[in-house]
């Protein structure tokens, strides 16, 4: 049952609410940019003539997509970074604990990077071949082709499908709490044991959440639009 | 603009490709042409003759099974230069202009971007004196005022005209124009044949994969005939349109020239 005395109580505690909501800011913006890096990485690779670096690209993609999420996050955390022990346990902003922090982002920015290296991939598949032989044809080299002709024609094409994805990891950070990063769901956690309501930070948790990602998936939208000139007769 | 076989830009010899598996399929079944500095060079056929992969193959963009293809000294068919380094090949593909059949003009750049971007990103020419030359460029073929114009904004014939303009940006040796006219509209036809012909008038080495015999006629000095991955008649446009000598000439012509 959710109370106005549940709701009185939580709120006592919004401070965690505030702070987690900037840890999962945080969190999300810099696993969208490593995950982004590493996946044009990944994309490349998977489209090369090279047979070993394009079967370790799918391999990559294969093994992320195929194993739950919550694994990757322990496995990380518990086994990759055990092993470096001493990650600098300051805080990030004053109050984001680095050495948990930093493996979160390292999971999230891995699992990303494989489906958005898919998105990529196809982006780049989706582009007609003559525009290819046409940039090559003037002497530009397959580096230039791809940054100048393919590139930005791709992801003008696939900008609905990483806007998904960006959303999704918003969503997904909040697994992170499971390692100890004090984000929204951290917050949740937290008010659940100090108060014993669950329902009202529930709640808080869901209209926090829901005010990242709609704008996110708004200003994507926006962005589509803005890009879109010059391309009416498709 | 008579044939001069004393000034030979391009060398091809036994050139062989093969398609399918185990290769059983060739497009291209032993060639040997010489092209000349100056000349309009067309090649005709019916289709699936190996007309468009020969052409395709003089700037490699179709890698060819074997043979040589030797292109200002330099046989660029093999992946080394004269002393053993690796071919650095776009440098040789900015020598080589080429139009195709469906434009190819990139979309998300406006009509100057798509002629500035090899000048500047491969010449590194500045962008001043880029934008310059492609706006005279423009004017010559009635384009001047379309430069900030997207591709999806042009009618056909102008794609068409604005591809021959960005390839000469680089101010090529040679022009190969893969079926230039094939996805145009029948009334925008005339409107490329005549930027062609007056390239072809200023002197400018075309080769030329078409359709178009009167086009052909009128401005190749030098017609090729392909058959099944050969070619089977070479001579004047004269010599190929009023006295063919091989059989399956004549039957190409009879069920063209109507």
């Amino acid at each position: 049952m959710l109370t106005g005395k549940g709701f009185e109580s939580a709120f006592r505690y919004i401070e965690l609410f505030w702070k987690g909501t900037a840890t999962t800011v945080a969190l999300s913006a810099l696993t969208v940019f490593f995950g982004f890096v590493l996946a044009l990485f990944l994309s490349v690779l998977r489209l090369s003539k090279n047979k070993p670096l394009k079967w370790l690209a799918i391999g990559y993609v294969e093994l992320f997509r195929a194993t739950p999420m919550v694994v990757q996050v322990f496995f990380i955390y518990y086994v990759v970074f055990a092993g470096v022990k001493v990650l600098p346990g300051f805080k990030f902003l004053g109050f984001i604990a680095f050495d948990r922090f930093f493996p979160a982002v390292v999971a999230l920015a891995l699992n990303s990077a494989a489906y958005l290296s898919e998105i990529i991939r196809s982006g780049i598949q989706s582009i007609d071949i003559g525009q290819t032989e046409a940039a090559r044809s003037m002497g530009l080299s397959s580096r230039q082709t791809m940054q100048y002709v393919v590139l930005p024609q791709a992801i003008k094409n696939i900008l609905p499908a990483i806007g998904n994805e960006f959303v999704t990891i918003i969503k997904e950070s909040a697994i992170c709490y499971t390692i100890g990063v004090q984000d929204i769901m951290s917050a949740v956690n937290s008010v659940k044991g100090a108060t014993f309501r669950i329902g009202e930070p529930l709640i808080i948790a869901t209209v926090l959440y829901f005010c990242l990602t709609y704008p996110t998936s708004k200003l994507i939208a926006h962005f589509e639009r803005k890009m879109s000139h010059g391309d009416q007769s498709k | 603009m008579a044939t001069n076989p004393n000034n030979t830009l391009i060398s091809v010899r036994d050139l062989e490709k093969h398609f399918g598996k185990g290769g059983d399929i060739k497009a291209l079944n032993g060639v040997s042409v010489d092209i000349y500095e100056g000349d309009v060079t067309v090649v005709i056929g019916p289709s699936g003759s190996g007309k468009s992969t020969l052409l395709r193959s003089l700037n490699l963009l179709e890698e060819p099974t074997s043979g040589s293809i030797v292109f200002e000294g330099v046989d660029i068919a093999k992946k080394k230069d004269a002393s053993g380094k690796p071919l650095n090949l776009d440098e040789h593909r900015q020598k080589m202009g080429m139009v195709f059949q469906h434009f190819n003009l990139f979309p998300h750049l406006s009509v100057v971007e798509n002629m500035t971007l090899a000048p500047i990103k491969v010449k590194k020419t500045n962008k001043e004196a880029a934008e310059k030359m492609a706006l005279t460029l423009l004017d010559r073929v009635g384009l001047a005022d379309r430069g900030a114009s997207y591709p999806s904004q042009l009618s056909g014939g102008q794609k068409q005209r604005v591809a021959i303009v960005r390839a000469l940006m680089m101010e090529p040796d040679v022009m190969l124009f893969d079926e230039p006219t094939s996805a145009l509209d029948p009334e925008m036809v005339g409107e490329v044949l005549e930027v062609m012909k007056e390239l072809a008038l200023g002197g400018m080495t075309m080769v030329v994969v078409t359709h178009e015999m009167g086009f052909a006629r009128e401005v190749g000095s030098r017609v090729i005939f392909m058959d099944e991955g050969k070619i089977v008649e070479d001579g004047t446009p004269q010599a190929i349109f009023d006295n063919p000598q091989h059989p399956r000439l004549k039957d190409f012509l009879g069920k063209v020239l109507i």
